[in-house]
């Protein structure tokens, strides 16, 4: 039994790749029950839903706002270094980002409240990764090109350093609860378990070269720049060992992590849904309210002060008794004294990236009643609901937005879904955000007697040359569900 | 069961559509041709002295020599990726002086490997710059990554006596360096 949790979670950590913070596709997409994950105001019909473990819900997605896989591989002939100066250095700037975010659900379940039917229940687990680097490109071009020739006189940013990451395992338990046939609402508590998290957000200064005041050059630096990590010195320190029981030893301290072992926090999730009339509904959500406090396992590294130097200098008369002939290491010290690198342990608290959902749908071609029937168009409905649910065809827009370590990334989207009776429903979107403006998503839900699958693919125009694509997302997972006593 | 067969059809395309993704030709070998030189600009040695420093010095001449560990080349890291460089030297000379300057790099042995030599006339107008180029073409890369040291040797070549009317009258050595390296 203990050998098979360890797979999963072996098997959880491997899987955890790439996949999309914005599921515009899943959103409000309320045959599913993982809709309710993104707004825990949902409309909810099931009487109760389990996911498959591990099967219920992955999604993988990554994305970049600047070069592509096909940008600089491409079997095109053309030198890579100048394809890394043309598409890399000359093209992309700070702004622009990598970045790579997965979840994969190891349990999920629902049931409606015996007692109040009004109320559905929801808990589970799932595991998230999310790192966000953006492209540091001062450095890059410090790296690149140098101090010296044209950059003489340039100042080069180290505030371009800016990268944030994190593996959480998500406790969760939601309520659902529809407050009158126009309004539903919900919320979410959870409790995070962090594996690892760095970050080093908030980093300033420059580095310059310049002609000096008396030597040919000066070279100055001022810098306040930190990275700061919460369990990965764990990690490092097992794979640096390098023992026969290295794998043994890194699949215990993840499992420990996954089940509370390591950096705890808490967040919670509200959202809603509002008929405006019987054919418009409003809903908005807010995801991942919350923080980890990070005391175990920490590693900070600093990089604070200010230097500047010419190089060895030597003034007559006043250094004429100055016999010293180890002037260049104590120039280096000097520098390493104003600019101390330094490693501390100190604690901190890390914020989940906040996400904010809104929408407005408009549903229309109603239904005849037989082919709707055991639809699991369950409470909202049948207890008086509005005719949200039995429509053919919805259509609407969608606002996505996510705080990011360089501010809010907003991504707005179309959709139009159309219902195929009972058992099939499919829905379109098109998304607009930083990484992509021809981004096509189709999804389909699939509802076989109680087994209900459904599949989400995002960018699916890029499909014709995947490796060229900016963005690249897909979903799919499996629950079983009921309504009401079928 | 038209109704059904509508469905089906559906969603045989729907996967269709959703897995029949293609990608052109990627050659992941590509990224072994990057190449990575960048320049690196420093300064290395200043030395400033007053003409009534030369003067206090008598007729020894000599009235300034230094011998500096310099490891900034041989440290390994540089000395594996040093293609080339240039040592760029500055003087300005507003004393009455004629001043010797003799720059020598040292092996860890104590060994001289190279000497830079300057003769500095006295009250020059402008200031006095010279390039040497190490790497193809020019003296030998070798010179720089195995220099441990530095031995500045400076001297007056002229009387101890005379004062210069010029306000602040000083001999002034400058040098900095541009290094291309390999960093890939």
């Amino acid at each position: 039994m203990r050998k098979g949790i360890k797979l999963i979670f072996v098997i959880w950590f491997g899987m955890h790749a790439l996949y999309a913070q914005n599921k515009q596709l899943l959103y409000d997409f309320n045959e599913i029950p993982q809709s309710l994950m993104l707004n825990p105001g949902v409309k909810t019909s099931e009487k109760w839903h389990v996911g498959i473990p591990v099967l219920s819900g992955l999604s993988f997605q990554a994305g970049t706002s600047g070069v592509t896989v096909n940008d600089l591989f491409a079997d095109d002939g053309i030198d890579f270094t100048t394809k890394v100066r043309e598409r890399v250095l000359d093209a992309m700037t700070r702004k622009d980002d990598f970045s790579t975010t997965n979840q994969i659900e190891g349990f999920y379940v629902g049931f409606r409240g015996r007692n109040r039917p009004d109320d559905y229940y929801s808990f589970g687990m799932y595991g998230e990764t999310d790192i966000i680097v953006y492209w540091p490109k001062d450095l890059v071009l410090l790296a690149f090109e140098g101090n010296g020739g044209a950059n003489i006189g340039r100042s080069f940013d180290l505030g371009d350093l800016n990268l944030r990451g994190e593996m959480v395992n998500v406790f969760h338990f939601g309520v659902n609860r529809k407050l009158s046939n126009d309004l539903t609402v919900g919320a979410r508590a959870k409790l995070y378990s962090s594996i690892f998290q760095f970050q080093s957000i908030h980093n300033s200064g420059s580095f310059r070269t310049s002609p000096g005041q008396n030597n040919v050059y000066v070279s100055s630096i001022v810098a306040d720049m930190q990275l700061q990590t919460a369990g990965v010195k764990g990690f490092y320190d097992i794979l640096d060992e390098d023992t026969s029981t290295t794998t043994k030893d890194l699949t215990s301290l993840f499992t420990k992590r996954v089940l509370l072992g390591g950096n705890l926090g808490l967040g919670f999730d509200a959202g809603f849904s509002y008929n405006l009339n019987p054919q418009t509904t409003i809903t908005a959500s807010i995801l991942d309210v919350g923080f980890i406090y990070n005391s175990k396992d920490i590693q900070n590294y600093t990089l604070r002060g200010n230097a500047s130097t010419e190089g060895i200098t030597v003034f007559l008369p006043e250094d004429i008794n100055d016999v010293n002939n180890d002037l260049w290491q104590e120039l280096v010290d000097d520098i390493e004294e104003t600019l101390p690198y330094e490693e501390n342990n100190s604690g901190y608290i890390s914020l989940r990236p906040v996400k904010v959902y809104g929408s407005i749908r408009y549903d229309f071609g109603e239904a005849n009643g037989r082919s709707m029937e055991n639809c699991g168009c369950g409470v909202n409905m049948e207890r008086g609901g509005g005719k949200s649910g039995i429509y053919r065809n919805s259509l609407g827009g969608q606002l996505f937005l996510m705080k990011r370590p360089r501010g809010i990334q907003p991504a707005l989207t179309g959709f139009y879904q159309k219902r195929l009776g009972r058992t099939l429903s499919l829905k379109t979107t098109y998304t607009v955000d930083k990484y992509s403006w021809t981004n096509v998503g189709l999804g389909l839900n699939l509802q076989a007697g109680p087994v209900n699958f459904y599949i989400l693919g995002d960018n699916l125009l890029s499909y014709r040359n995947v490796a060229d694509s900016h963005y690249a997302s897909l979903q799919f997972g499996f629950n079983i569900i009921s309504w009401n006593d079928n | 069961m038209k109704g059904s067969r509508c469905r089906l059809l559906v969603v045989l395309i729907f996967f269709l559509f959703l897995f029949n993704s293609c990608s052109e030709k990627q050659d992941f070998d590509q990224f072994e041709d990057l190449s990575i030189t960048p320049t690196l600009a420093s300064g290395i040695f200043y030395l400033e002295s007053d003409e009534a420093t030369i003067n206090a010095a008598g007729d020894v001449g000599v009235f300034y020599v230094q011998t500096i560990n310099f490891d900034a080349f041989n440290e390994e890291f540089v000395a594996e990726r040093l293609l080339e460089g240039t040592i760029q030297y500055e003087l300005e000379n507003t004393t009455t002086k004629r001043i010797g300057i003799a720059i020598e790099f040292l092996d860890e042995n104590g060994d001289v490997l190279d000497v830079e030599s300057f003769i500095v006339e006295p009250n020059m107008p402008e200031v006095f710059t010279r390039d040497v180029f190490y790497g193809p073409g020019g003296r030998s890369i070798d010179i720089l990554t195995t220099t441990s040291s530095l031995r500045i040797a400076v001297g007056n070549l002229s009387d101890s006596t005379s004062v210069s009317t010029t306000s602040d009258p000083k001999i002034k050595l400058s040098s900095g360096a541009e290094f291309l390296f390999r960093l890939k």
